[in-house]
């Protein structure tokens, strides 16, 4: 049996309630689907791939990389890892933004170290 | 394979240097930044001596003809690949038809000479067992000459497989080298040292010299206070190296670099160490220089140092790439 | 001209080289022995060339010793050992014009000589000059034998390009670009002749031993 609109008002009550951003109910006659999938923006969490020291501006220039909130493509570099004399880039996985960085400039990380809060579109 | 874009921007082939020609008055040529070069060069997994391209003068601008990995180090010189930025004393891959432009190096800390070393190096013959260019002479590196527009060199390979996208900290910031804020250099004095007058000597020592527009890779012309020996000297020809300190009867220094003589008469003041030639090949026009002072052991030591940056750097970057290639 | 050191002189080009200064009066025969050291000396392992200059000896380093005492030693014993090498090689003669635009510095060595251009051009190609050294560019030769009145110093300023076949004055020295370049001598005058060639072996057209004679072709 089909749901009313009564019913469905009743669900979107109940659903404006909670902290649920999208909600599907699957039934043999119909999908009703509540929200948008994408209404929140993901936040991803770009970690060290090796111990070394953490850079948030290439060692020959003043300015970051990727200044906080600045709209970068993927694969940019949004930040370095240095180990000895080498310099590895931490890149941006999709096109989004630096919302925070989590490790000092200059400080020492280990494997896995969260460096930077990356903020998808 | 690359073409060049730009003209007069004064390019050449150069690798580590000509060795074993002095017998037939033909100087060792090779890159202002050896250093530079041979970082370049480790980056892609050269041989450490492979051909790169040294461009002096700036913008520049070539394009790939085909797939290419490549690194560029040196200056910074706010680099694009297809108007993507690219940061300094990194590599990168090239795809057919991409345009590197290189801009114009900016800042206190600016540098003069950007190497860009290509996969398997730049593919010229090799002349008396070295593919630098031997300008005098006209033999070595592309048709002995300086690269115009049109000129299109190939590469020994296209890089495939080849992990880019990785860097070095330049070696101005690793081994950094001042006195008073000024950029320095070892010096060692040379056999008429003492034959010049010791307020000159002092004089060497204690001020910053500053290098003239006239200077390029056969020397630097330097202004300053003038050099006085103690006796007019006319010396019989002798042979010199690239570093060694001149004192024409001006008494204005030139020191001379790469493309230098091999032989002079002039009087020798002293000699920058071989492990501080890259610094000075990287001192700009109107910049000022400091000199100091270095006994044998310690330029040895000097030369040990650079040596195990680069042994440092191979490692590192093997251990990277071989990473990289098994997947980890 | 200073006065020749009474023993011999070892000083540093940097951690590049060795230079040893030979005492004593510059003749052919002091320059043979330099070429009896050089073919010793280069067979040393950590010598990669040994190169002749004028009554002196350049030895480039493979890598620089930790300490030169040892080597220096051991080049002092070779050159009081060294006899003189004689080499009979082959005799070359050059056309030169003298003066005119091809030598431009003619006057300044009438005017520090007080010779005239005659005089000039007739005792600078009067001699047969050994080949004593190759060296400044791909094929140059220094040549001895130059009559010590045609002395004059190098210049002030050094010019900035001189062309290949100039016939040179510098201090007590003659010789012949290969090739255009830079020069601090007094030009003279001009001839032809292809001095350097990468691609044979050897490059160089002349080595030490050979001979050149100047020919007069004609004085401007």
């Amino acid at each position: 049996m089909k749901k009313t609109d009564a019913q469905r008002e009743d669900i979107a009550r109940w659903l404006a309630g909670t902290d649920i951003g999208y909600f599907e109910l699957h039934t043999p006659f119909e999908t009703l689907r509540f929200g948008a999938p994408e209404a929140r923006p993901a936040a991803t969490t770009l970690r060290a791939g090796s111990v070394g020291v953490f850079r948030h501006a290439h060692p020959l220039h003043a300015a970051a990389l990727a200044p906080i909130g600045e709209p970068v493509p993927a694969g940019r570099a949004v930040g370095l890892l240095q180990i000895g004399p080498l310099l590895l880039p931490v890149i941006a996985p999709v096109a989004g933004r630096v919302a925070r960085r989590l490790a000092d400039d200059g400080a020492t990380v280990g494997f896995g170290a969260p460096l930077i809060e990356f903020q998808t579109n | 394979m690359i073409e060049i874009l730009s003209n007069a921007a004064l390019a050449t082939v150069q690798d580590l240097g000509r060795s074993g020609s002095l017998r037939w008055g033909v100087g060792t040529a090779g890159a202002m930044d050896d250093l530079a070069l041979a970082a370049g060069n480790l980056m892609l997994g050269n041989a450490v001596g492979a051909a790169g391209i040294e461009i002096p003068v700036f913008p520049f601008k070539l394009r790939f003809g085909a797939d290419c990995a490549f690194a560029l180090t040196g200056a910074d010189c706010d680099a694009r690949l297809d108007e993507r930025p690219l940061l300094p004393w990194w590599t990168h891959r090239a795809r057919a038809g991409e345009v590197l432009a290189l801009g114009v190096p900016k800042g206190p800390m600016r540098a003069s000479r950007a190497l860009l070393c290509l996969s398997g190096g730049v593919d010229v013959p090799e002349v008396l067992g070295s593919r630098s260019t031997q300008l005098r002479g006209a033999f070595g590196g592309f048709d002995g000459r300086a690269l115009k527009r049109g000129d299109v060199l190939r590469c020994g390979h296209d890089g495939h497989g080849r992990p880019t996208g990785f860097g070095l900290v330049p070696p101005a910031l690793a081994m950094p080298l001042q006195r008073d804020g000024i950029a320095a250099v070892r010096v060692l004095p040379a056999a008429e040292y003492l034959a010049f007058e010791p307020a000159s000597r002092e004089a060497f020592w204690n001020r910053a010299w500053k290098i003239t527009a006239q200077s390029d890779r056969y020397g630097y012309r330097l202004d300053g206070e003038a050099l006085r020996p103690i006796a007019p000297m006319e010396l019989l020809s002798h042979g010199i190296v690239p570093g060694v300190i001149q004192v024409p009867h001006s008494g204005q220094p030139i020191v001379q670099m790469r493309d230098a003589q091999p032989s002079g008469g002039y009087p020798k003041f002293g000699t920058v160490i071989e492990a501080d030639l890259w610094r000075l090949g990287q001192a700009p026009i109107g910049s000022r220089i400091r000199f100091i002072e270095t006994t044998w052991a310690q330029a040895v030591a000097a030369r040990d140092e650079a040596r195990q940056w680069l042994a440092k750097v191979e490692r590192m970057v093997a251990l990277h790439c071989g990473a990289r290639s098994s997947g980890r | 001209m200073n006065a020749p050191p009474a023993t011999p002189a070892f000083s540093l080009l940097g951690t590049t080289a060795l230079l040893f200064e030979a005492p004593g009066a510059f003749d052919l025969e002091a320059q043979q022995r330099i070429w009896a050291l050089a073919k010793e000396a280069e067979a040393w392992p950590e010598i990669r060339e040994a190169v002749p200059g004028m009554k002196n000896l350049m030895l480039t380093f493979v890598e620089p010793p930790q300490t030169l005492d040892a080597l220096q030693a051991r080049l002092m014993a070779a050159w009081e050992a060294a006899r003189p090498l004689a080499r009979r090689g082959r005799v070359v003669e050059l056309p030169v014009v003298y003066g005119g635009a091809g030598g431009p510095h003619m006057a300044d060595v009438v005017a520090h000589t007080g010779l005239s251009v005659e005089r000039i051009v007739e005792l600078h190609s009067a001699p047969l000059y050994p080949v004593y050294a190759l060296g400044s560019h791909p094929g140059y030769c220094y040549l001895g034998g130059m009559d010590p009145r045609l002395a004059t110093p190098r210049r002030q300023v050094p010019v900035m390009s001189i062309p290949g076949g100039a016939v040179s004055i510098g201090g007590a020295q003659t010789g012949v670009s290969a090739s255009a370049g830079p020069s601090g001598w007094n030009t003279i005058g001009s001839t032809t002749m292809s001095f350097f060639d990468p691609a044979a072996d050897p490059p160089a057209a002349l080595q030490p031993g050979d001979m050149i004679r100047f020919r007069v072709e004609e004085v401007l």
